[in-house]
């Protein structure tokens, strides 16, 4: 009520975002960690590189694979997710389908990127992070891509009081307990771009409210990507001082 | 390189979120640790007129618009606070003194932290929601402050820290923030800072808070303050003010109650049992609770088994041993009887059982030992272990003038408040105003019940007016029933059009006439009852070229006007239907639709919800069409008229004609139903006239029955068929439906015991058919009027008829006994149901005339309107018939006259007497009967005479006020 929400924030605000890159050199061509609120995720990319298999050979592009883990604890009830999960298949092809559309995949052909995700911590927002990590852990791979990817998720408020009877204000960037009260989608789009690449819903929401969950989402994704882009800068100018120092 | 590590670099970041741990255990046992984000902000405003810094930088909406401030810049002050104070409560000042809080004279300009609103809420949801009324009110100007999420009032719980530690320190935290704040502001302005006092019951809080430097005082303190103290500390609950009393009590009257986890236990294994408390409308000693597992309904005997449940309470039973069941009373015992002579102030602890009690007990051990044979007729005993969900509410009463010291006069006394509600028990109030109350309607709360006390405790919340005055027992009757009678708030209005009376039905072809169809050329007309103005209904008929008849209703398009959830929708939803009483009618709809725009009044043109069949010449249903429609009534017609124009020969114009086909086919609908078998009960139904300058009611007369009646009812019984069967079909969850279960063959066994014993005649109640043609054998020949007895007494075995979503009931469940069809909704007064309202919207989705909201085909959401709309249903017609009993009181005031009556019930020392001129019962004891024969329903009274049930006695009607309520009531006597 009072146009506040159960964790402080108001209907335009975004949680707490924290970025990172190259996280684990050692082992991945390029790797990133972000924090969204109390979700975490931890994204590791290798490739281009030689196909594991055959059947993922393209003679004239390269294949995007895509790996979700769901750490046990991640959830607030300890729930262990095998390979054939159905949400962390949902996950891997959502992501993979993605991210296939904006690497510039026809640069490496007959090579193969995978993409493996850590899924920490959940609270909310789950595959926009993903999104979002696989984004930067991208760039700190120097794997070519037309624009940043950027997802955040929007929600309907239903029961916030409103004098004048008008549709309740949309919430950006919902956490996992107003995710589990009110429908909410996630949305990701190219750069600052109105560009929609992934969009998804899984409740049922009145269709008039739809358009405008969808213009806050996209309104969010632009804030999202000017804190990744910020962090890619900075990470950038550390490394460059590193190298041109030495 | 880089590591992951738990970040946050950024000092200023650091400093606006915080975490929340806390540890949520599930009824399983189940224990989880919750970690949420908090953010801190500075932009919380602190909504104070006079403050500008706030106002500068208050937040806004997705449309761009900001909150007005509440807090007004010039608030009241009192004898200690001069230049005016805003209040901050704290949480035991809302859960304690609520009455008082809502009183109009005081507790202005409140501060409610976030940290206390979410205490109530966890505390009371009522109370909560009473709250949140109050801060979406403007009136009082109560504005929720988030001091949880403002940065310098936030507070982290220590170490070592209670909770209840933690949060007293948030509010005084919160106190200090404002006070300095305000004193910015005002200073700013040049204005005198009013002072921020901090409200709180709790001494070690007020002692820290004094400490620190706040304004703070206990409640008695600062109400003391006020003009009307004393009717503000009447209004504070009793648990407060007999903290000190209740330490120096005795002994325990009751037993005590299980706890929760063996009650649940108990339930689940099958050695208690649960169900809903009913106290006995005859006798207030007994009651009883219906459970699962047994066919009969356990009886409970005594107040010690009672033990402190009130009427509707859930509550948990044990069964008592076998050799302890009984027989259910045939004795009229009310509480009057039992307890004269108490006296409110002492606690007559040792009287457990006082004198009285004891004889009524042991009288009745006595007759059930002698009738051990009848065994059949002994009923399971139980003793109430627990309470698990109380259903108090506010009750309507007067003051006990016995238990009153009238030379006391200052000072808090104890006084008993009896309720008009009989089923409930005297309540002990505390109050500083007994003589100033005495003769006055008013509303009481309980707060509890302890084991230590015969009775509830329970403290004033406010008078209505002199005993008597109509306004007072209006209101009182209302309140009774729960009947939201308040005009109808600003929000509601400004959903009307904005043309107001002037509204008319737009051009044909611009908007609003989108899919629909004109019917203005149709002869259309209403008939209603005289007077009426709010008209749901129209009809028509005419010959088709086939020889069939085509029939149509129109209903009055409400949902055209009445959009879902806004304002007046969610007024209409909660008030559920319009209450008629006898002198003043509680609309469920703002007038200027129910009386006009959506009313479907003669020569104008209005929008309407059509039905139209084509019929064979037999009344068989050959097509049906449902369409939106605009319709021009040509008349409206008072049912009299209407008969007397189908009657008139010379009439021959076509829509005499018109009503004459209605007429025709409307008597073979009739036939049909009969012969389906449905029920013609009877309900006494009187009408009082009033005299048209006083308004006080002059004569009473029971209703007509005339043909057109018939006409009107057939014909939206069979709309109500039609519309049932096609919402059913399109929203097989969640229609919103109607059905009347068979009763259980056990609710008549008493009617048809009597009747074999009595008359000789038999009772068939195995299917509606049965029972409707028994019920035609029910004659006597010498009296005319046994056989409408019959009914009235029959139609009280019945189940009452219940709304319903689809989805919850099995199909053949939907059955309506009393009408006999397998599906039934209601759909022709939308005006004045709301359950009408429903069936309309989904009826248009139904013909996809528009999109249906998601409250009418969601399952949880419809399930919560139709659990209102039943209780709102049942209150109204509750209200309607104490309205009628009430007038019929006053009409007869003062006219003692001689009736003749019949026996509608007997007891071993008393009956019961129904009159069917005024349409009253009314119950006769007997101090000493010579003999009471239970097979043949015969009592002997002491001068010899006979009372025979079913026979016609002589009585005398005379009006007395009654001592147990302070109202008049009919008083029957034998002549």
């Amino acid at each position: 009520m009072e146009g506040l929400r159960n964790d402080g924030r108001r209907w335009n605000e975004l949680r707490r975002i924290h970025c990172q890159l190259s996280t684990s050199s050692t082992n991945a061509d390029g790797s990133s960690y972000i924090e969204q609120g109390f979700t975490k995720v931890l994204c590791n990319v290798t490739g281009p590189a030689e196909p594991s298999s055959r059947q993922k050979v393209k003679q004239d592009a390269a294949t995007v694979t895509c790996e979700v883990y769901f750490a046990a604890f991640s959830g607030t009830d300890r729930i262990k997710r095998g390979r054939n999960d159905k949400k962390v298949q949902e996950l891997q092809t959502a992501i993979q389908k993605t991210f296939a559309s904006v690497i510039l995949t026809h640069l490496f052909s007959r090579s193969e990127i995978t993409i493996s995700i850590h899924i920490l911590s959940q609270d909310g927002g789950t595959l926009a992070a993903c999104i979002n990590a696989t984004t930067l852990a991208l760039i700190d791979a120097g794997i070519p891509l037309k624009d940043y990817v950027c997802a955040c998720t929007s929600g309907q408020s239903t029961s916030i009081f409103d004098n004048e009877g008008s549709t309740p204000d949309p919430w950006l960037d919902v956490n996992y307990l107003e995710e589990s009260d009110i429908p909410s989608l996630t949305v990701a789009t190219v750069g600052e771009t109105e560009k929609i690449v992934a969009l998804s819903m899984e409740n049922k929401v009145r269709i008039e409210m739809l358009e405008g969950m969808i213009a806050v989402g996209i309104s969010g994704c632009a804030k999202v990507k000017g804190i990744m882009d910020a962090e890619v800068r900075r990470y950038g100018k550390t490394r460059l001082e590193a190298a041109t120092g030495e | 390189m880089t590591s992951i590590k738990r970040m946050l670099v950024d000092p200023s970041s650091n400093d606006s979120i915080t975490s929340k741990v806390y540890i949520r255990s599930a009824k399983s046992g189940k224990v989880t640790k919750i970690v949420r984000e908090i953010y801190l902000r500075t932009d919380i405003p602190c909504s104070s007129r006079l403050c500008r810094a706030c106002l500068a930088n208050a937040p806004v909406d997705s449309n761009n618009r900001s909150r007005p401030f509440v807090l007004s810049e010039k608030p009241a002050g009192t004898t200690q606070y001069k230049h005016g104070h805003y209040l901050m409560p704290d949480t035991n000042i809302f859960l304690q003194c609520m009455d008082a809080i809502e009183h109009k004279s005081a507790f202005y300009d409140v501060i409610v932290l976030q940290t206390v609103l979410d205490e109530v809420k966890n505390q009371s949801l009522p109370l909560y929601n009473r709250l949140v009324s109050l801060t979406k009110a403007d009136e009082k100007r109560f504005y929720v402050f988030h001091n949880e999420f403002r940065q310098e009032t936030h507070v982290k719980r220590g170490q070592e820290e209670s909770i209840n530690d933690r949060n007293d320190r948030a509010i005084r935290v919160a106190c200090k923030w404002y006070q300095k704040h305000i004193e910015q502001a005002a200073a700013s302005s040049s204005a005198t800072a009013p002072a921020i006092v901090m409200l709180t019951n709790d001494k070690a809080n007020l002692a820290k808070a004094k400490s620190e430097g706040l304004n703070s005082t206990d409640l008695n303190g600062y109400v003391k303050g006020l003009k009307n103290a004393d009717e503000l500390l009447d209004m504070i609950s009793s648990s407060l003010q007999d903290l000190e009393k209740k330490a120096n009590r005795g002994a325990n009257v009751y037993a005590e109650y299980f706890s929760l986890p063996k009650m649940n236990t108990g339930v689940r294994n099958g050695t208690l049992h649960q169900g809903t408390f009913h106290t006995s409308t005859y006798n207030s000693l007994e009651g009883t609770v219906g459970v699962p597992s047994f066919d009969k309904h356990l009886l409970i005997v005594g107040l010690e088994n009672m033990n402190r449940a009130i009427d509707g309470d859930q509550v948990v039973v044990e069964l008592l041993p076998q050799d302890q069941w009984k027989k259910q009373s045939d004795k009229l015992v009310d509480q009057d009887t039992l307890t004269k002579n108490e006296n409110a102030d002492v606690d007559e602890v040792e009287a457990i059982v006082t004198e009285r009690e004891r004889r009524a007990l042991i009288d009745e051990a006595k007759r059930i030992q002698r009738s051990q044979d009848e065994s059949q007729k002994v009923q399971p005993t139980a003793k109430i272990v627990g309470v698990l969900k109380r259903n108090w509410r506010s009750y309507v009463g007067h003051i006990d003038p016995n238990s009153v010291n009238r030379a006391k006069s200052g000072g808090q006394q104890v006084v008993f408040f009896r309720p008009l509600d009989k089923k409930i028990p005297r309540i002990r109030v505390f109050t500083r105003q007994a003589t100033q109350l005495l003769g006055q309607r008013i509303v009481v709360n309980i707060d509890t019940w302890d084991r230590t006390s015969r009775f509830p405790v329970g403290h004033f919340v406010r008078a209505l007016g002199e005993l008597e005055s109509k306004e007072a027992e209006t209101e009182a009757l209302l309140l009774e029933y729960d009947v939201q009678y308040r005009p109808f708030p600003k929000a509601v209005l400004d959903c009307l059009p904005s043309e107001g009376h002037d509204w008319i039905v737009p051009e044909k072809g611009t908007s609003g006439w989108e899919k629909r169809v004109d019917l203005r050329d149709l002869l259309v007309c209403s008939i209603d009852p005289p007077g009426c103005q709010d008209i749901d209904d129209a009809l028509h008929a005419r010959l088709l070229p086939n020889g069939n008849y085509e029939a149509g209703v129109h209903i009055a398009d409400v949902s055209h006007f009445v959009k879902p959830n806004n304002a007046m929708d969610d007024e209409a939803a909660s008030r559920g239907t319009t209450v008629y009483l006898v002198d003043k009618r509680i609309d469920m709809l703002p007038p200027l639709l129910g009386t006009d725009l959506c009313s479907l009044k003669p020569y104008v043109e209005r929008y309407a919800f059509s039905v139209i069949w084509e019929m064979t010449p037999d009344a068989k249903i050959v097509n049906t069409k449902f369409t939106k429609s605009v319709i021009k009534s040509r008349e409206a017609f008072a049912y009299k008229a209407a008969q007397m124009r189908i009657d008139d020969k010379s009439q021959t114009d076509p829509l005499t004609e018109g009503m004459r086909i209605l007429l025709m086919l409307s008597k073979k609908l009739k036939q049909a139903r009969m012969d389906a078998g449905a029920l013609n009960l009877a309900s006494p139904e009187v009408k009082i006239h009033m005299e048209s300058e006083t308004s006080d009611p002059a004569s009473i007369e029971v209703k007509e029955l005339l043909e057109t009646n018939s006409l009107v009812e057939e014909f939206m019984l069979c709309a109500n068929i039609s519309v049932a069967r096609k919402i059913y079909e399109a929203f097989p969850q969640t229609a919103m439906l109607r059905r009347h279960g068979a009763p259980p063959a056990t609710n008549f066994d008493d009617l048809r015991s009597q009747l074999r014993a009595r008359k000789g005649l038999d009772l068939r109640v195995e299917s509606s058919k049965a029972l409707a043609d028994s019920l035609d054998g029910c004659v006597d020949p010498q009296e005319a009027y046994f056989n409408t007895l019959v009914r009235i007494i029959a139609t009280r075995c019945m189940l009452p008829a219940e709304y319903f979503s689809s989805g919850t009931q099995a199909y053949p469940e939907f059955r309506h006994y009393g009408l006999a069809t397998d599906i039934y909704t209601h759909f022709t007064s939308p005006i004045r149901r709301y359950a009408d309202l429903a069936a309309h919207r989904q009826l248009a989705a139904a013909i996809e005339y528009e999109a249906l909201d998601e409250t009418l085909y969601n399952k949880n959401k419809m399930d919560a309107v139709v659990k209102n709309i039943n209780i709102r249903h049942r209150n109204a017609q509750f209200a309607g018939r104490a309205s009628i009993e009430y007038y019929v009181g006053q009409a007869l005031k003062n006219k003692s006259t001689e009736q003749e009556g019949f026996v509608a019930k007997i007891f071993s020392n008393g009956f019961v007497v129904f009159v069917p001129k005024f349409g009253i019962e009314g119950t006769i004891k007997v101090e000493t009967a010579k003999t009471y024969d239970a097979d043949e329903y015969i009592l002997e009274l002491e001068d010899g005479r006979k009372v025979v049930l079913f026979d016609k006695v002589k009585v005398m009607v005379n009006v007395v006020k009654e001592q147990a309520t302070g109202r008049r009531k009919t008083e029957l006597t034998l002549a």
